[in-house]
């Protein structure tokens, strides 16, 4: 059932997006915006398996780069959540998961994904990156995905759980 | 370890990402224009609404923060609160908004900019190093790319894309942004560009010898055609200079009027003023009737003599 799994991340990723362009972003909370969308992409790696967490960090990354809402290359978000997708799946046999080791890989996520994008700005010639900001943006990424994961993880493992029989986990 | 079916697929992905910054990479409305635009209208539509319902929540910062001191107090009063707040909110947010929009009136009829007033309905994310946010009014509305975005306060940005109904606007703090600035009253010129952070910004003398000091406005010194950057438009105040007088790199740090990190109601100018109003938008400068500050004396002197110099290139 292809399309119910593809309905399933294709709705969590859409209102990840949405939840984070037009509240999260807006809260005026100091340092990075709570990165909600990196926290799904995750949880969906942790709940279906890294290709889903990848296809999923796919889509949420073109529809991050193509929101009116900001100004990146098409495909830079794409490329990172992608990598981020399939490693936080990939890194740890599914019976060693325990909660606060998803959420501490959620957290590494968020941060490596604040990270990545200072990095790839920088290298692909944009000016906007300022590196005295990057460690504080860096820093606040994880926390804040770290508080984000308590509640996104379980909610999405619980979700895909009808659909975690049919998924074969590569 | 993967199945040959996930190693295709992740292949196929990464190359499609690759291939998608390489085209954007190359610049110019690209093969993504359309897919922006497809994007933007569906997008746009589900966060204008969203917008709505989330309004009264933006700016929950500087709520968290009062609410720490005073959490004793407010302990006390939520009780109370909560039954008053859900009738005061609606009401609350539509006083708010006449409130912005009169700001933004009075602006745009004392300099005589004409605004189309538009919302705000999402802000990139911070990790995206980019201040960019996108509004509600687009190319139907009569939006152009490059026209100046304001609120009541001053100046907040310029139109970088239009799409059929929302636009991305670029704000001033946008580490890539630079727009020509004249400090009110002295006339001296300098480029006021973003740092990245919400509440400042770097003024660059053009003069070295220039004088500027803090608590010194600065107002857009307009471009050609009023784009990207109508003239006379309030940016921010003086409130550090470093370097001393003759040095090469002469920085004054600016702080915005707008409040950027709570922007809700905005207005796109779409046409500026004929005559540049030089100081007359600042906030608590006089409208004309009482005078408390000599800077009305100054600038109708200045008037004159700027009336006849050519409109200045670009911003």
């Amino acid at each position: 059932m292809v399309l119910r799994e593809g309905l399933f991340i294709g709705t969590c990723v859409f209102l990840a997006v949405l939840i984070e362009l037009t509240l999260l972003s807006r809260l005026g909370i100091p340092g990075a915006t709570p990165d909600i969308v990196v926290v799904s992409i995750v949880a969906i790696s942790f709940a279906a398996g890294p290709l889903f967490g990848a296809i999923a960090g796919f889509a949420a990354g073109i529809l991050l780069d193509l929101s009116p809402s900001s100004d990146t290359l098409v495909g830079v978000n794409a490329i990172i959540y992608l990598i981020i997708g399939f490693t936080a799946g990939f890194w740890l046999d599914p019976r060693d998961r325990k909660l606060p080791v998803m959420i501490g890989i959620a957290a590494l996520s968020t941060a490596a994904a604040a990270f990545g994008t200072a990095v790839v700005d920088t290298v692909l010639g944009g000016e906007r990156v300022n590196w005295t900001e990057v460690p504080w943006i860096t820093l606040s990424a994880a926390l804040y995905g770290a508080l984000l994961s308590v509640l996104i993880i379980p909610l999405i493992a619980r979700l895909a759980r009808p659909l975690l029989t049919e998924i074969s986990v590569s | 370890m993967l199945s040959r079916r996930a190693r295709i697929t992740l292949s196929i992905l990464v190359v499609a990402s690759l291939t998608f910054v390489i085209l954007d990479l190359r610049g110019g409305d690209g093969p993504f224009s359309s897919a922006r635009a497809a994007v933007s209208s569906i997008l746009g539509g589900i966060q204008r609404g969203a917008a709505t319902i989330v309004s009264p929540f933006t700016g929950a910062g500087e709520w968290w923060s009062t609410q720490v001191e005073q959490s004793g107090q407010i302990r006390e009063l939520t009780a109370e609160n909560e039954r008053l707040n859900s009738a005061l909110v609606s009401v609350e947010n539509n006083i708010e908004r006449a409130d912005q929009l009169d700001a933004l009136l009075r602006v745009a009829g004392v300099g005589r900019y004409r605004v189309i007033p538009a919302e705000v309905i999402a802000v990139g994310p911070a990790q995206d190093f980019a201040w960019t946010v996108a509004i509600d009014a687009g190319s139907l509305d009569g939006l152009e790319e490059d026209m100046t975005v304001i609120n009541g306060d001053g100046l907040i940005g310029r139109v970088l894309k239009v799409f059929d109904s929302t636009a991305t606007v670029v704000l001033i703090v946008d580490p890539e942004s630079s727009v020509g600035g004249r400090v009110a009253g002295s006339q001296e010129l300098g480029i006021v560009s973003g740092t990245g952070r919400q509440n400042s910004l770097e003024f660059q003398l053009l003069d070295p010898l220039g004088q500027v000091s803090s608590g010194d406005a600065i107002v857009t010194f307009g471009s050609k055609g009023g784009r990207p950057y109508a003239p006379g438009l309030p940016i921010g105040e003086v409130v550090d200079v470093t370097g001393t007088a003759g040095e090469l790199a002469r920085i004054a740090t600016v702080r915005p009027f707008v409040d950027i990190s709570a922007l809700s109601l905005v207005g796109v100018v779409v046409k500026p003023p004929r005559k540049d109003p030089r100081d007359s938008v600042l906030p608590n400068a006089p409208s004309a009737t009482v005078t408390p500050d000599p800077a009305p004396s100054s600038s109708s002197s200045q008037e004159k003599e700027t009336a006849a110099t050519p409109a200045p290139s670009d911003g």
